[in-house]
C-alpha cells in the first residue's frame, strides 16, 4: 500500500496537477488579499468567481474566442466587486452578511444567464455545451527544462498568471506608497484619513484587484479546466480562497502555501480513489480543512487579522 | 408620575421586543419587481410567474403543506443564526450542525429500532441537539476565551462535518439482522460500523430509513387521535378539514418549530440569559463593566445557536426524510443567515420570513413549469431582498432603539455633551 502511495508522489503528473487545482484558488486569494489589506472582509469572493465562470463561458461561447471570455470575466468579477464595495465601503453594511446575500444572488443570476445566452426559444437546454478553452502554452526554453518544464512552464496561461501575481502584491503591498496606504487603511482609518488618504477610494480600487482576480479564477474554472458551465460550479472554492488567506496570515506567501496545500489535497484525492487505496476520499477532502483549523486554533493569534477587518469607515462626528 | 413612568417603560419594552416589519417588506417588493425585470428579459410575463409561484406556495391545501415543509428546516437554522448574531456569535456553520444533528437523529433511529416510539422520538430529537452543541463547542470555545473569529471556525467546520457525513454514508451500518452486504460478501462487523450510516444491503450512499416508530406523527393522525379526536371526532367540517392528504403529509415538525420560537422569544427577551446574550452582542466592553461574564455568555450563545441547528437537521430526518442521503439539505443551513436577517433577528419574524422563504422554494417550480421561468430566479430574489433590506439599515435595529434612545434622553437634558462615534463598528 505505502509503495502505491510513494508513487503518486513521484509522478510529475501528480505536481503538473497541484498546479492547477491551486491556480484558481491562488489567483482569488493573492486578489482577496489585496481587499483585505484594506481592512475588508473578502467572503464575497465566490460571487466574483461565479461570475467569472459565467461570464467567461457566455463571451468565449459567443464570440468564438476564448480571451474575449477572459476579460469579459475579469470585467465581471470587478463588476460584482463594485456591488459589494458599494455595500461594504459606502453603505458600510455589515460584510459578511452582504457576502452571504451576493453569493446566494450569483448563484441564481448564473444560471439565468447561462440559459439566456444559450437557449434558442423556449427550449431550456439539457445538454452541456462546449465552448472554445484556453490551450496550454509551453513557455520557451523554460519549458525545456526536464521535470520542472513540464511541472512548472507548460500550463495555461492563467497559470502563468497566478505564478507572476505573487511577487506582484507583495511588492506592490510592501514597496509601494499604494502598499502603503492600502495597508494604513486597513490597521488605522483614522490616522489614514487624517493624513489625507482617502479610506473609502483606496477601498473600491483594492476591492477591484479582487474583483478582477476572482473573475480570472472563475474563468480559470470554466474555459480552463472544463470548457463547459455547471449551476454551482465554484462549489465554494471562494471560501476555500478566503481560508487560504487566513492560513497565510494575511501575506502572500502564506497565501501561496495555502492555497498549494488546498491544490495537493484536490490532486491527491482524484489518485487516491483509483488505486483502491484504504483512505477515504472524505478524507482526504476534509483534510486541508482540518489543517486550518489547527492552525486557526493553535496559532493564529488576534494579531493577525488587518486591526479594521469588517469594519467600516465613517468619520467621527458624522 | 411613577404610572407614567411605568407606561413609558412598558412602552420601551414594547418596542425592542417588536421588530419592524415595514421594511423587509418593503425590501422583499423591491426584490420581486427587480427580478421580474428579469424575468422579463428572460422572455417570460412576470405577472404570470409570480401568479404561478404563488399558486405553487398557497394553492390549496397541498401547495400550503409543501411551503410548510420546506419552511421549517429554514425556521430552525434561522433560530439558530438569529440567536448567535444576537449575541455577537455569527454562526455560518448551521450547515455543519444541521448535518451533524441529522445523522446523529438518524443514527438514533435506525440503532435504537426496539424502542417505543414514545421513548425513541424524544431520545432521537435529544442526540441532535446535543450533536448540534457539540459540533459548536470548539468554534464557541475558541470565540470566548481567545477571540478566535468563529465565522471561519464555523465555515470550516462545515466542510468537515459534509465530509464526516458523505464517508458515514459509504460505510455499513451495523445491522445485527443482515447477514450479507449489498455486495454479496458476508457481513463481517467492525467497530466502524457503528459510526457508518450506511444501507449495508443497498449499494448506494445512503442510510437506512429509521424504524416506523420515529416517525413524527402527522397532523391527521394528531388531531384524530387522543383527546381532540374524542371530542370532535363526529363532527363533520373537523373530519372534512384533517381528514385531507394534506394534513398527512405534515407532520408536528412545524407544530414543534413554531412552539420553538415562541421558547427563544422567552429565553431572548424574558430571562437573563437572553439578557446577557443580547447585552454582549451589542456591545462586550459594556457588557463586561456591567459585571456580565462575558466568555461564559458568548459560549452559551454559541450552544443554544449550534442546538437549534442541530435540532434542524433531526427534524428533518424524523418529520420529513426518515434518512439522510447525500445532499439531503441542500444549504439549509446557509440560508439560515438570509432567514434570520430578513426576519430582523427575531424570533417571530424568523417565523414569518423562514415559512415566506420555504413559500419561495415551494412556488418554484410550479413557476418554472407554468412560466418556464428557472427556479434560480428565487435565488436572486431571496439575494436582493436581503441586499435591500441591509441598504434599508434595518439590521441594526438595535443601535437605532438606542440611538432613539439617547436622543430622548438628550433632549430630557440638553446639556449633556453628545455621546458616541459615529461608526459602524461589526466585529467580524
Amino acid at each position: 500500500m505505502l509503495d502505491k502511495f510513494v508513487q503518486i508522489f513521484i509522478t510529475v503528473d501528480f505536481y503538473v496537477a497541484i498546479l492547477r487545482m491551486a491556480t484558481p484558488l491562488l489567483l482569488a486569494a493573492i486578489g482577496g488579499l489585496v481587499a483585505e489589506k484594506a481592512g475588508i472582509v473578502t467572503f464575497s469572493m465566490e460571487s466574483m468567481m461565479l461570475m467569472g465562470t459565467i461570464a467567461a463561458i457566455v463571451g468565449s461561447g459567443l464570440s468564438g474566442n476564448v480571451w474575449v471570455g477572459v476579460l469579459l470575466a475579469l470585467l465581471g468579477g470587478m463588476l460584482i466587486a463594485l456591488v459589494y464595495a458599494f455595500m461594504a465601503v459606502t453603505v458600510g453594511a455589515h460584510q459578511i452578511v452582504t457576502s452571504v446575500a451576493l453569493n446566494l444572488g450569483m448563484l441564481g443570476l448564473s444560471s439565468i444567464l447561462y440559459a439566456l445566452a444559450f437557449t434558442r426559444g423556449d427550449e431550456i437546454i439539457q445538454q452541456v455545451i462546449k465552448v472554445p478553452g484556453l490551450e496550454v502554452v509551453k513557455i520557451p526554453l523554460l519549458g525545456d527544462i526536464p521535470i520542472i518544464g513540464a511541472i512548472f512552464f507548460n500550463h495555461y496561461p492563467l497559470v502563468y498568471v497566478a505564478y507572476v501575481s505573487v511577487p506582484l502584491v507583495w511588492y506592490v503591498l510592501y514597496r509601494t506608497s499604494w502598499g502603503l496606504k492600502i495597508r494604513a487603511v486597513g490597521e488605522h482609518p483614522h490616522a489614514a484619513d487624517t493624513v489625507g488618504i482617502n479610506v473609502h477610494l483606496v477601498r473600491y480600487l483594492s476591492l477591484l484587484v479582487t474583483g478582477a482576480l476572482s473573475g480570472l479564477a472563475g474563468a480559470f474554472l470554466s474555459v480552463g479546466l472544463l470548457n463547459s458551465f455547471m449551476e454551482n460550479m465554484t462549489g465554494g472554492r471562494g471560501f476555500i480562497a478566503y481560508t487560504s488567506i487566513v492560513f497565510g496570515k494575511w501575506e502572500p506567501g502564506g497565501v501561496l502555501l495555502g492555497t498549494l496545500l488546498f491544490g495537493a489535497a484536490d490532486a491527491l484525492q482524484l489518485r487516491i480513489q483509483p488505486m483502491g487505496l484504504n483512505i477515504p476520499p472524505q478524507f482526504m477532502t476534509a483534510f486541508p480543512y482540518v489543517v486550518t483549523l489547527l492552525i486557526l486554533i493553535l496559532v493564529v493569534g488576534k494579531a493577525s487579522w488587518p486591526a479594521s477587518s469588517g469594519q467600516a469607515f465613517r468619520r467621527e462626528g458624522k | 408620575m411613577n404610572g407614567t413612568k411605568k407606561v413609558r417603560a412598558l412602552w420601551r419594552d414594547y418596542l425592542e421586543k417588536s421588530f419592524n416589519i415595514t421594511i423587509p417588506i418593503v425590501a422583499v417588493l423591491l426584490a420581486f419587481a427587480v427580478s421580474g425585470v428579469i424575468i422579463l428579459v428572460w422572455g417570460s410575463n412576470p405577472f404570470e410567474a409570480y401568479a404561478a409561484l404563488i399558486s405553487g406556495a398557497f394553492g390549496g391545501p397541498n401547495a400550503i403543506a409543501t411551503t410548510l415543509i420546506r419552511g421549517t428546516p429554514l425556521l430552525f437554522t434561522g433560530l439558530a443564526v438569529a440567536y448567535g448574531y444576537r449575541g455577537g456569535f455569527f454562526n455560518i456553520g448551521a450547515e455543519g450542525q444541521l448535518y451533524m444533528g441529522a445523522y446523529a437523529a438518524t443514527w438514533v433511529g435506525v440503532t435504537l429500532s426496539g424502542l417505543p416510539g414514545w421513548l425513541l422520538i424524544p431520545l432521537a430529537i435529544l442526540a441532535s441537539i446535543l450533536v448540534g452543541m457539540l459540533y459548536v463547542l470548539l468554534p464557541g470555545y475558541m470565540k470566548a476565551r481567545r477571540g478566535t473569529n468563529e465565522v471561519l471556525t464555523t465555515l470550516l467546520m462545515n466542510y468537515i462535518a459534509i465530509q464526516f457525513a458523505e464517508w458515514a454514508m459509504r460505510v455499513n451500518h451495523y445491522m445485527p439482522g443482515v447477514t450479507k452486504f449489498d455486495d454479496g460478501s458476508p457481513a463481517v462487523w467492525t467497530w466502524v460500523n457503528w459510526i457508518g450510516i450506511k444501507d449495508p444491503t443497498q449499494p448506494f450512499p445512503k442510510s437506512p430509513f429509521t424504524v416506523e416508530a420515529a416517525y413524527l406523527p402527522s397532523l391527521k393522525s394528531v388531531m384524530q387521535s387522543g383527546f381532540l379526536g374524542e371530542l370532535f371526532g363526529q363532527a363533520e367540517w373537523y373530519q372534512a378539514i384533517f381528514n385531507h392528504p394534506a394534513f398527512g403529509r405534515i407532520t408536528l415538525a412545524p407544530v414543534i418549530g413554531i412552539v420553538v420560537a415562541i421558547l427563544i422569544f422567552f429565553i431572548m427577551f424574558r430571562t437573563t440569559t437572553g439578557y446577557k446574550s443580547r447585552a454582549v452582542g451589542l456591545n462586550a466592553q459594556a457588557a463586561r463593566s456591567m459585571g456580565i461574564n462575558v466568555p461564559r455568555t458568548i459560549l452559551t450563545t454559541a450552544l443554544i445557536s449550534g442546538a437549534l441547528a442541530g435540532l434542524a437537521g433531526g427534524m428533518e430526518v424524523l418529520g420529513n426524510q426518515h434518512r439522510i442521503i447525500p445532499n439531503f439539505l441542500v444549504n439549509a443551513g446557509f440560508d439560515g443567515i438570509p432567514v434570520a436577517l430578513i426576519g430582523q433577528l427575531h424570533p417571530y419574524g424568523v417565523l414569518l420570513s423562514s415559512f415566506f422563504f420555504g413559500a419561495l422554494r415551494a412556488g418554484a417550480n410550479k413557476m418554472q413549469i407554468v412560466s418556464h421561468v428557472p427556479v434560480a430566479v428565487v435565488y436572486v430574489i431571496q439575494s436582493l431582498a436581503i441586499l435591500f433590506a441591509i441598504a434599508g439599515g434595518t439590521l441594526d435595529i438595535e443601535s437605532t432603539l438606542k440611538k432613539r434612545r439617547m436622543m430622548r434622553e438628550r433632549e430630557a437634558a440638553p446639556s449633556a455633551p453628545p455621546q458616541g462615534s459615529g461608526e459602524v463598528s461589526h466585529a467580524g
